[in-house]
């Protein structure tokens, strides 16, 4: 079983929680619970103690343990349609 | 099996011959445990989303595999919820893919008992023809007076508060687009009097503040609202307030969750908030605990006040002006001495001759001194509101609300210790505040309040109004209201030839952002009508229909009854047993030539004609019932892409994470594809009456196997685009020229940089407290309104511990923590010219922008119709006679005459000892509004299983109830059981001498679903605040008795025995 030493140690040495846990043969999930104590999906109300705990990064980590995520904030073809409903619409105006 | 894998799969063995010889690690793990996974480590994506129950607006993250939804968790990098979920959002799950959900477009023919199957192109195809028929038959031009309406009263619509403001959007404009306009939703019943209410005090009708920002207050005051059980998620910031050292006050008929968390509780006789805030207020004033500085430069205390008007103190508790015949005030005499206000919200329109003539008032004001900064003027503001309240004492809030005076002296410390320079109170209310014939009034008061103490626009302070659905906020915004175009435009009421001009000299503000009305509406008409609507044309502003009085929801069943709208569609609202007086709104549908039910499955509303109470009692007959009715499944949360606008007035995207599955579509869909079917259908017509709709812009772009609408298309054409094909960044931008195109003027910004800003989603752990960069908040992404007003009038913060914004002299620009809400660049010693106007006469110590003249309003000039300042009326039914005037009810109330809508008498009036206590109603937790999105899931069902009422051992004592028995609760307009809940949570008060008890009951049941039981709203009447039509639910007169209520037609002598023994007839209630 991998331990947190052994995560904290890669981490420590610039490894990210990914490559750490490819390393170990583990998922990065995995990885950032064993050296942290805390889910990587952010499921857990951290106490100020915890929060400053070896290993916990400071952003989102749900990258971590879930899959892709989608939230995509443009749409091309919006963005043409836009300009079409503009060159009809307001060249009257 | 062999000896080595049998041996391994022994702990000890694996503990004596591995590498964990303690066996606290891997040789203790099981088989079982070794196998197990996480529950979403199968999926194949995430989508990023909200919750689309209540306002708190949490981030829900849908996990998708195989295009199927197997699971929706909180998400943590939500800045509101940070990760957490209520019951509610924690079952959305079983929501959006349990089996109660409909799948298959029904319908009912004309006098037919049972379902049918429709597929969904024929049903789709039917309404289009049975709207075009209604409209054909009931389309009116003009009013016997010759005044142009060009509209139709034979159809109408009701929306629930969970559509997307894109949804809302498509509504608003097709229907329009029609001449309907009884287009209504939720938020009608709910929060109408918050925007009222709070944009006729501050200029806008959102709440000022928001839910993260409680966090940096020193004393939190929960007044209308249980808090903690109703919007539970968004409690987390009161709580991480207390832990920081902020006092929690909660006031309420009932001990809550809410009050066991607090740090003062104060139970209150329900319906007298009034008396209590106004006594806050005497408080305030009285003992020099009002910010001078803050009242006097930002605030309209030193405006002098008409000589013509009068007080309540001076005519007996109603205000000059009253005309007690009609029920209705002139409000002239209320107005500023001199200069003449307009009014940000409310009505409007009371100005419009006078106006609209070439002479109007406003062009010459009238010679002498206005203002009094020394605020000792006796006509002064500030002078006319101490009189005004120096009669709400801590006496009267003894006798009349039932709460002693230490304990009233103590909250009254408490908020005055916590509001100054350094410290500041925040009020948090929701719909026990709004739901009273005075509701506008209640949240007036503690406005005023706020003002007073210096509490608006500050971190940690303002006013907080929890709206309790997942877009209450956008339908207001986005409005699905009579009275409302999108951004809070008026709807144009009806008068003899009214011109473009005509409206917008009549509406707008001569300063501030209202004055530039016009730039909002013509962007809005080229919005809907594009090329169609020109300078020729007046932009086609004679497209809108127009108003002739109240058209709201209650008004509409009151046509429905007269049989004057023959169509009516429902999209998620179940009013069968979710508004006011369910009797008179079954009724009402059962008059109807046809109903669209658009819901996730067999609501009340639909079902009405086959079990409703009335088919019970004979007084329907399902074969006798000619009304058509279509149900078509709606496509959840999940289904589809689109925004809500949470509490925080936060535009929050939501992604589809699959296609709805069967008949099931999005209201996006329904009516793009309903409009579409329409303008078909009067294609090549010549008719004037159709040109609205045929010249209007309906071309959005489609996607998915459905045809589904983009989403993201109809937000974009809300935020609007300049000639140049580029979305506009902010409504500064806006043109009165046809050059740009909005769909509603707030909103816009939100597709800046043709970025969605409402689907941005920086986790909270990566920004500051703010979050400026999650989703997108109205106006301009800032969070907190009016925060001007947090720094002093030289532009300095009041006190290091309360910066927000600020002046820096250097850059010339206002800077700070949140997007200022004030001219980025104009100084705090800027002061107009005589000359100025618009946004140019926003002195440089006005934060109240939107309004005419910068302040605060203490006073409301203009705008309400009740009154310039909230006086105590008691309610509709009362126990009480109104000890602080001789004038018992709000005396421009609405009190609707029906036989199915009796009121009970009060006071000492003969007969009110037959209906001696006080109900109220609230939430629980588990369940939601009408019950149609909660009821019918197993989850909710099983934690949350019967409708209950709660009664003090006192009160069971004296009616003989016994715990977890049954009771029945009578009202004048009808009795329902419910299982008896004995608890010291409802407590007897002390009032005008005598003991009265309160009854607690929730509102969410019906005859439908898994959890079932009779709805609140059968004992409910049609009566109503004057200014937004809102319904008084919250303080009835009833009686309760121990077991269940008699059935069928027996249910209705029962109710008609309580009425001969107290003696009601049609004018009980009625008097002014």
């Amino acid at each position: 079983m991998v331990t947190r030493a052994q995560v904290l140690g890669l981490v420590e040495r610039g490894r990210s929680y990914e490559e750490a846990a490819g390393d170990l043969g583990i998922t990065a999930g995995q990885a950032y619970m064993i050296a942290t104590g805390t889910p990587a999906d952010g499921s857990m109300a951290l106490t100020p103690e915890e929060r400053v705990r070896p290993g916990v990064l400071p952003e989102s980590t749900q990258r971590l343990s879930n899959p892709p995520h989608v939230n995509p904030t443009v749409k091309p073809e919006v963005l043409a349609w836009i300009r079409e409903r503009a060159a009809r619409d307001l060249a009257q105006g | 099996m062999g000896v080595k894998t049998f041996l391994e799969s022994w702990p000890v063995y694996r503990q004596l011959t591995g590498t964990d010889p303690l066996g606290r690690g891997e040789a203790a793990m099981s088989k079982k445990t070794a196998n197990l996974t996480s529950r979403n480590t199968e999926a194949d994506r995430v989508v990023k989303s909200v919750c689309p129950y209540c306002a708190v607006g949490c981030g829900q993250n849908v996990y998708v595999k195989d295009d199927k939804v197997i699971q929706i968790e909180g998400d943590p990098d939500s800045p509101i919820s940070r990760g957490r979920l209520c019951p509610k959002g924690s079952a959305s799950l079983q929501l959006t893919t349990g089996d109660a959900r409909g799948q298959e477009v029904l319908y009912r023919r004309p006098y037919g008992t049972e379902w049918e199957r429709l597929d969904l192109e024929t049903a789709m195809d039917m309404v289009a023809d049975r709207v075009l028929k209604a409209r054909e038959e009931t389309f009116v031009w003009d009013t016997e007076d010759g005044e142009r309406v060009r509209r139709t009263m034979g159809i109408a619509s009701l929306g629930g508060a969970t559509l997307d403001n894109e949804e809302n959007y498509l509504i608003k404009k097709l229907f329009t687009s029609l001449g309907i306009v009884q287009v209504e939703n939720q938020a009608r019943v709910c929060h109408s009097s918050t925007v009222a209410a709070l944009g006729t005090s501050f200029g806008r009708g959102g709440g000022t503040t928001y839910l993260q920002d409680l966090q940096n207050a020193d004393c939190i005051v929960i007044e209308g609202s249980n808090f903690a059980e109703a919007h539970p998620v968004g409690f987390q910031w009161v709580m991480e307030a207390k832990a920081r050292g902020a006092k929690v006050i909660h006031i309420d008929p009932r001990f809550s969750r809410t009050s066991a968390l607090a740090d003062i509780f104060v139970p209150i006789r329900a319906g007298t908030d009034i008396v209590w805030l106004g006594a806050l207020i005497n408080y305030v004033i009285e003992n020099d605990k009002y910010f001078r500085d803050y009242v006097v430069n930002y605030t309209n205390a030193a405006t002098l006040v008409s000589e013509d008007f009068q007080d309540t103190e001076d005519l007996g508790g109603v205000f000059s002006g009253l005309d007690e015949e009609s029920h209705a005030y002139n409000t002239d005499s209320w107005q500023y001495a001199g200069v003449k206000a307009t009014a940000a919200s409310g009505s409007r329109d009371s100005q419009y001759d006078a106006r609209t003539t070439s002479a109007a008032p406003d062009d010459e004001p009238a010679p002498g001194p206005h203002f009094d900064e020394t605020l000792q003027h006796p006509r002064s503001v500030f002078q006319v509101l101490k009189r005004h309240y120096s009669r709400y004492t801590w006496e009267m809030v003894e006798e009349i609300c039932g709460v002693p005076r230490d304990q009233f002296e103590q909250v009254a410390q408490v908020i005055t210790d916590n509001s100054n320079r350094d410290r500041t109170t925040a009020f948090a209310y929701a719909v026990g505040w709004t739901q009273h014939t005075v509701g506008v009034q209640y949240i007036r008061t503690a406005s005023i309040l706020q003002l007073l103490l210096g509490n608006i626009g500050r971190p940690g302070g303002g006013i907080l109004a929890l709206r309790g659905h997942a877009s209450i906020q956008g339908s207001s915004d986005i409005p699905t209201l009579f009275d409302l175009l999108p951004g809070y435009i008026p709807m144009p009421k009806a008068h003899l030839s009214q011109s473009l001009a005509n409206f917008i000299q009549a509406d707008k503000a001569d300063k501030g952002y209202w004055a530039n009305l016009d730039k909002y509406l013509i962007s809005l008409l080229k919005a809907w009508w594009g090329p169609n609507a020109t300078a020729d044309n007046d932009y086609a502003f004679d497209y809108l229909p127009r108003i002739t009085g109240s058209h709201s929801t209650y008004d509409t069943v009151l046509e429905q009854l007269k049989g004057h709208c023959k169509g009516y569609f429902l999209m998620g609202q179940n009013p069968a047993v979710g508004s006011a007086n369910a009797k008179m709104q079954r009724l009402a549908m059962s008059n109807l030539e046809w109903l669209v039910v658009r819901d996730f499955s067999l609501i009340e509303s639909a079902t009405w004609w086959k079990d409703g109470p009335e088919i019970e009692s004979g007084e329907l007959r399902t074969e006798e019932q000619g009304t058509e009715v279509f149900f078509f499944p709606a496509a959840s949360h999940t289904e589809k892409s689109g925004s809500f606008t949470n509490t925080n007035r936060l535009l929050q995207w939501r992604f589809a994470a699959v296609e709805p599955s069967g008949e099931a579509r999005s209201d996006l869909w329904f009516m793009y594809h309903l409009g579409k079917r329409i303008r078909a259908r009067l294609a090549g017509s010549t008719d004037e009456r159709d040109r609205p709709v045929l010249d209007l812009t309906w071309d959005y772009p489609t996607e998915g196997s459905h045809d589904e609408p983009i989403g993201e298309a109809v937000l974009a054409e809300i935020n609007g685009w300049g000639a140049d094909g580029k979305p506009l960044s902010t409504y500064e931008d806006l043109k009165a020229d046809g050059t740009t195109s909005c769909g509603a003027w707030i909103y816009c910004g939100v597709y800046k940089d043709g970025v969605n800003q409402a689907a941005r989603r920086k986790p909270a752990k990566e920004q500051t407290w703010v979050s400026p960069e999650w989703a997108w908040a109205w106006p301009a992404n800032r969070r907190t309104l009016y925060s001007r007003a947090s720094a002093d009038p030289d532009g300095n913060p009041w006190s290091d511990r309360k910066a927000l914004v600020w002046w820096d002299e250097a850059q010339g620009r206002w800077t700070g923590h949140d997007t200022p809400d004030f001219p980025p660049t104009k100084s705090p010693h800027f002061r107009p010219g005589p000359d100025d106007t618009g946004v140019d006469a926003i002195s440089g110590i006005d934060p109240f922008i939107l309004q005419s003249d910068g302040k605060g309003w203490l006073y409301t000039p203009v705008g309400l119709i009740d009154g310039p300042m909230p006086t105590h009326y008691e309610p509709q039914e009362s126990p009480f006679d109104n000890l602080l005037y001789k004038q018992q009810r709000n005396p421009v109330r609405r009190a609707v005459e029906d036989k199915n809508n009796r009121y009970a008498p009060s006071g000492d009036q003969p007969g009110s000892d037959v209906y001696p206590y006080v109900v109220t109603t609230y939430r629980v937790t588990e369940h939601f509004t009408a019950g149609g999105m909660t009821r019918w899931l197993p989850y909710l069902a099983e934690l949350q299983p019967a409708m209950f009422v709660e009664v003090s051992p006192e009160l069971a004592a004296e009616r003989k109830l016994d715990n977890a028995g049954w009771a029945t609760i009578v009202t004048a307009r009808g009795a329902i059981e419910a299982r008896v809940l004995v608890t010291d949570r409802m407590s007897p008060l002390r009032v005008g001498g005598r003991t009265m008890h309160q009854i607690g009951m929730p509102y969410h049941w019906g005859p439908n679903g898994v959890t079932t039981g009779d709805a609140f709203n059968e004992l409910s009447s049609l009566s109503l605040d004057p200014n937004v039509h809102i319904q008084e639910v919250k303080a009835l007169a009833a009686d309760i008795r121990p077991g269940r209520r008699p059935r069928g037609a027996a249910r209705l002598r029962y109710v008609e025995g309580f009425q001969q023994r107290a003696g009601i007839t049609a004018l009980t209630g009625q008097e002014t």
